[in-house]
């Protein structure tokens, strides 16, 4: 299945826990190098659906494929962030951003220079040495960001990667990573809960509807890269994208 | 980068302020000991000397005692049971602790077991561990030692074990993490603050088995001074050995909180 050029495919995917329906006959896909935004209200399924893209919790029905293939296990070619960023609380910086790839089986000196490159790359040169205590909010994140970047993944997983973040810190980080996707284009999964957020961000927008939740609508955002927050939201197709989205997640709210 | 600066500077801050109370807190401390000693001293005089000896008088027993060597000798004896019985409890309830942590059988299998231990009040079990031991060497105050040691650091290494973050193994399984280094990354350091927990309140319980053991089992160490010197009514002697135990509680109580800031540096924190 799938056209070519699809990385991920999800079909008729259903999510249940006990009596309540996370989401069911859910169907999206993600082409090469795109990022696409899911949006929808909290309670929708957004991040089980994406967990379950990572294989970390099976789907009762439907399935997922990555490059073809049924997701069973974490691929390697994928790396997620995480909204509670998951850091290692007794690990400092470096090593916390080594994780991944030391587990991967880098040999040393090839996980040093990973390392040392997406630390340079997430703006966190300087704070090898720190624990994740002593960082702020965005500075954690960017840690999990640049211990996903070190994967060198094709694809990113983000499940509301700045939704605990104050607004300034949130905006800062979008800015940053529309940054780093100029210079290494991943294809991309971005949850998020933020309008202007998801247009940002998003090349493609996926709107869900309520628990359960399905896909009510996709969204494409016509706006150019290179992208910054500002601009985008300067861009005359702004407003209009925003209006859309609002009127369906509204509607979702009201039903 | 201005983050980085406003980094750097809330860091030296979060630094100044874990660091400079400290000073005052000792200064606290101090005084009011010193406060108690004094009235203390003061009002001593109006008991009866069989009764109430004042600290200077206990200065002086304490001076004798270890001119003598008494003291060393009952210390280096009650010492050697202590340390051998928190080692053997260490062991043992580590391991308990992590199989009865992460085993759903194992737990079912001990917990009632460890509950009713827990529950008797181990001092009833002495004239037992006494007997089996034939009241015979170190070993059965050892065993004493081990037994009021062993409950705080099973429990505590279990609760540890069984409360690691759920978003950190749901991490550590994305990116496809071997069981091995799931240990090693995530669970052996999240229980490390549960586990010295334990051994803190296993250093206090385990004083307790080392002079109930020297009481009613080998009658040597440092609750030997304390008979020896209460039958006689030698109050001033009698609180040395005393003063010993309290002081030993406090040094390994600090060598443990040491011993966290060395390998836990990250729950400096919080303090």
């Amino acid at each position: 299945m799938g056209s070519v050029g699809e990385r991920i495919v999800v079909e008729g995917a259903c999510k249940r826990y006990g009596a309540v329906t996370v989401f069911e006959d859910l169907a999206l896909s993600v082409r090469d190098g795109e990022t696409v935004c899911i949006l929808g209200p909290s309670g929708c399924g957004k991040t089980t659906l994406l967990r379950a893209m990572h294989a970390l919790i099976p789907l009762d029905d439907g399935r997922i494929l990555i490059d073809g293939h049924s997701v069973t296990s974490p691929r390697r070619n994928v790396a997620m962030v995480f909204q509670h960023f998951g850091l290692m609380p007794w690990k400092r910086v470096r090593s916390n951003i080594a994780y991944g790839v030391e587990l991967a089986g880098l040999d040393g000196g090839q996980a040093r220079d990973r390392v040392a490159k997406y630390t340079e790359m997430v703006g966190l040169r300087g704070f090898e040495d720190h624990y994740p205590y002593q960082l702020s909010g965005g500075m954690q994140q960017r840690v999990g960001l640049a211990r996903a970047l070190a994967m060198e993944p094709d694809i990113l997983l983000m499940d509301e990667p700045f939704g605990s973040l104050d607004a300034q810190t949130r905006e800062i980080l979008q800015d940053e990573l529309l940054r780093i996707h100029a210079l290494v284009p991943h294809t991309m999964v971005f949850i998020t809960h933020s309008i202007e957020e998801a247009i940002a961000i998003g090349d493609r927008i996926v709107v869900l509807s309520a628990r359960p939740g399905t896909v009510r609508e996709i969204i494409a955002v016509d706006i150019p890269r290179p992208r910054t927050v500002d601009s985008v939201i300067k861009h005359p197709r702004f407003v209009d994208l925003r209006d859309r989205c609002w009127r369906l997640l509204r509607e979702n709210a009201a039903a | 980068m201005t983050i980085r600066e406003a980094q750097a500077r809330g860091q030296t801050a979060a630094r100044r302020r874990a660091f400079r109370p400290q000073a005052t807190d000792w200064a606290v401390r101090l005084g009011a000991i010193a406060v108690v000693l004094a009235v203390w001293e003061f009002l001593a005089p109006s008991w009866n000397p069989i009764i109430i000896r004042p600290p200077s008088a206990i200065a002086v027993a304490f001076v004798e005692l270890v001119q003598t060597g008494e003291l060393q000798a009952a210390l280096g004896i009650s010492l050697r049971s202590f340390t051998a019985g928190l080692a053997i409890a260490l062991v043992i309830g580590m391991f308990l602790g992590i199989v009865t942590g992460r085993s759903r059988i194992a737990f079912n299998a001990l917990d009632p077991l460890v509950s009713a231990l827990y529950s008797v009040p181990s001092v009833a079990l002495i004239p037992l561990i006494g007997f089996v031991f034939k009241f015979q060497g170190d070993a059965p105050r050892v065993a004493a030692v081990a037994l009021f040691c062993v409950f705080p650091i099973l429990i505590n290494t279990q609760q540890g074990v069984r409360n690691v973050d759920r978003g950190l193994l749901e991490v550590a399984r994305a990116f496809n993490s071997s069981e091995r280094r799931l240990w090693t990354d995530v669970i052996v350091p999240s229980a490390l603050p549960f586990v010295l927990a334990g051994i803190r309140l296993a250093i206090g319980r385990g004083l307790i088995g080392m002079i109930v053991a020297e009481f009613f089992i080998g009658l040597v160490g440092l609750g030997y001074l304390i008979i020896q010197y209460g039958n006689v009514f030698r109050i001033d002697k009698m609180f040395v050995p005393v003063i010993t135990v309290a002081l030993l509680g406090i040094v390994s109580m600090g060598l443990v909180q040491w011993l966290e800031g060395r390998v836990a540096p990250w729950l400096r924190r919080e303090q």
